[in-house]
């Protein structure tokens, strides 16, 4: 091994030429990290950074619009419910009114009948009443004077039956 | 394989073994030589790093898509690991903020530079001189004063650094010197050297395996060392994936220390 050819101390002595081979590169490398290829990079980074927050923040709108669009459906559909309910409702109250109101006019009608029944009844009665008061009368009348032509030569069973018929008369007015 | 490693690293087929050595890293001028922009193989590495880093993140970053493909995932991968797991880590978001594009550059820049001494080709890291690991330390020297400066005003952060509070005075006479010499130059060395040495140390052992490899199993004559020849492969193999990990390790090392400079230059956050 030949280190003597070289003192060691000569590595340790910067010679002027790689001073100054050092230092242009120093700068152009540092030109080129500082002023292109980290603010490139960085641009890149902040492009991404800026679309993975945008795709984000556009998930987000989307779950956004979704949820409101449920809830807005789920309101429609409360609101659709509640209201058939109230139609059923509605309808069931009409159904009962109805049947309540058929059956309360039936019950007019048949307490009606009934009292024109009744009505027309009782005048018959009446008429008949009335023509069997007649009838009797006549047929009393004439059975009375049949009976009374025999008796009637008797004056004391006139005067009495006169009396008596009388009183008859009075009783059966008294009764009325 | 091995004939595309020891190509580059035995730089001359010679019928003797080459060995490494420290002249690998003072290479001859190949071009303008003797002016101010000369150029030797080690910085004609470091260009060609630099080329190839340039054109890989430009296209990468100028197809940048919205939805990445396997490469941008890959390259966002690291740019968001470099600025989480090494800037806001230490520094906490807000102060880091301004040191993202910093520690972005010192970080990919070094790893690409220290993963050169495993490039078949190049076989020499781009970092590999004092120079360049020197600039990228005095970056960050000028960095944490200036943050100092910035936040605290140049007399507080210097009684800050010198004078640290909690400590019985009689020690500041041992103290405020190993500070200031610690502000001013332990720092900004111990970034370079431990990058540098590493990078020196590496190539060695790597390019000492593999030589020998070429030696024992191609050059050398005598076939019966030829067993030997394989146990130096395997090492070769080893001390390659090896040097791998500590290219990105000291790429890591050396963003993680620069972060961690300026945010001692901050005032202490509770």
């Amino acid at each position: 091994m030949d280190m003597a050819e070289n003192d060691g101390i000569q590595l340790f002595l910067p010679e002027t030429y790689d001073i100054v081979w050092s230092l242009i590169i120093l700068i152009i490398v540092a030109a080129f990290f500082y002023k292109f290829f980290l603010p490139k990079f960085q641009s890149v980074f902040d492009e991404r950074a800026a679309k993975i927050e945008g795709g984000l923040a556009k998930a987000e709108q989307a779950q956004k619009d979704a949820e409101e669009a449920k809830k807005k459906y789920q309101a429609q559909l409360s609101t659709a419910r509640v209201e058939a309910s109230k139609i059923r409702d509605d309808a069931r109250a009409e159904a009962s009114h109805i049947i309540a109101d058929a059956r309360s006019r039936a019950e007019t009608e048949a307490a009606q009948i009934t009292a024109n029944a009744e009505r027309s009844l009782e005048s018959q009665q009446q008429k008949a009443m009335v023509s069997l008061k007649g009838e009797v009368g006549t047929i009393a009348t004439s059975l009375a004077g049949k009976i009374l032509q025999t008796q009637l030569q008797d004056p004391t069973v006139q005067s009495d039956m006169l009396d008596k018929m009388i009183a008859d008369l009075e009783q059966s007015e008294d009764n009325k | 394989m091995v004939d595309a490693f020891a190509a580059g690293a035995v730089t001359l087929a010679e019928s003797s073994m080459h060995m490494p050595s420290i002249d690998d890293f003072l290479p001859p001028e190949i071009l303008f030589q003797g002016t101010p922009f000369a150029i030797n193989r080690i910085i004609l590495v470091r260009i060609l790093a630099t080329i190839i880093l340039m054109l890989v993140l430009g296209i990468t970053a100028a197809r940048a898509k919205l939805v990445p493909g396997r490469w941008q995932s890959a390259v966002e991968w690291i740019v968001n690991f470099t600025k989480t797991d090494i800037v806001y880590q230490v520094m906490g978001e807000a102060r880091g903020k301004r040191y993202v594009p910093m520690i972005t550059t010192v970080f990919l820049t070094l790893l690409v530079f220290n993963l050169c001494g495993e490039v078949p080709g190049m076989n020499i890291a781009a970092s590999a001189t004092i120079t360049l690991p020197l600039v990228f330390a005095m970056w960050c020297f000028f960095q944490y004063w200036i943050a100092g400066i910035r936040e605290k005003g140049l007399g507080h952060f210097l009684r800050d650094e010198l004078f640290p509070k909690g400590v019985p005075w009689p020690i500041y006479i041992l103290l405020s010197p190993i500070q200031l010499l610690e502000l001013l130059v332990i720092r900004p060395f111990s970034l370079t050297i431990r990058l540098f040495a590493n990078m020196v140390s590496g190539h060695l052992i790597l390019a000492l395996c593999l030589s020998a490899t070429q030696y024992f199993l191609i050059d050398v004559v005598n076939k019966v060392m030829m067993p030997f020849g394989v146990v130096t492969f395997a090492a070769g193999m080893f001390m390659y994936l090896f040097e791998v990990l500590v290219s990105c390790l000291q790429a890591y090392i050396f963003a993680i220390l620069t972060t961690a400079y300026i945010n001692m230059s901050y005032p202490e956050i509770d």
